[in-house]
């Protein structure tokens, strides 16, 4: 759980955060060429609007520092970015472990 | 539909928000408790009053706290003679801030507290995400 005085040293962690967004934006077109065109327009689509969230995160976070937003903003934003975060890599592992299933099976 | 625990972080969300604007106008009048005019006769500070209500949210169909306005205090100012002072009237008198300190400590504890209890729905609905996508982790 964030508390409002270490705001600024998690966001600042949460920096970090476009490596992440980068990443899974690059891993959903791999995905998507295994896939119907549907699905995988599904993760992509996913996969942007975790990088969108992201970025809102970390420019909430940035104006925070800067001491243009309040504490409670940056806090939100920072808690918002996390838990999409979160539940992206909690999907994409679904995906790629029901992946690996498929490609385990015996033809 | 919007997920209520979402609707629920934003809510405590507002409710942070009010209530450090509460703090922040006890603040004031805890600091100006002792300020006067500059003239003689004059005003002094006049304490503030916070006055919240509910606002409906459209877009998550919800109700969120938000600040109403902030208000003069409508009692009356305490006398204190002290002629010397550059405020004190032809009778010696100074008006004093209706500032009660006593109140304001109150108050002060109440917004803190209140600003607690936010802090603690929004603890509760962010574990109970955590707790669901987390199962879709290790189920």
């Amino acid at each position: 759980m964030l508390d409002p005085i270490s705001a600024p040293v998690r966001s600042t962690a949460i920096g970090t955060g476009p490596d992440t967004g980068l990443a899974l934006r690059g891993a959903s077109p791999a995905a998507s060429a295994e896939t119907p065109v549907d699905f995988g327009s599904f993760l992509a689509q996913m996969a942007a609007d975790t990088a969108n969230t992201l970025r809102a995160g970390e420019a909430t976070a940035i104006a925070g520092i800067n001491g243009q937003v309040s504490t409670q903003k940056v806090v939100e934003a920072v808690m918002a970015t996390e838990q999409t975060l979160q539940s992206a890599i909690a999907i994409r592992d679904k995906v790629v472990s029901a992946f690996l299933e498929l490609s385990r099976m015996s033809i | 539909m919007q997920d209520p625990l979402q609707t629920a972080l934003r809510i405590g969300a507002s409710g942070l928000e009010a209530q450090s604007r509460r703090l922040r106008v006890v603040t004031e009048n805890l600091a100006n408790a002792q300020s006067t005019g500059k003239t003689p006769g004059s005003d002094p500070y006049t304490r503030k009053v916070v006055t919240f209500e509910n606002e409906l949210d459209e877009a998550m169909d919800a109700n969120v706290v938000k600040v109403a306005s902030i208000e003069r205090h409508r009692s009356p100012y305490r006398l204190e003679h002290n002629p010397g002072h550059p405020a004190a009237d032809q009778n010696g008198y100074v008006k004093m801030p209706n500032v009660d300190i006593m109140a304001e400590v109150a108050d002060m504890h109440e917004a803190n507290r209140s600003y607690e209890a936010n802090l603690q729905v929004i603890k509760q609905a962010r574990e109970m995400i955590s707790m669901t996508i987390d199962m879709m982790r290790n189920g």
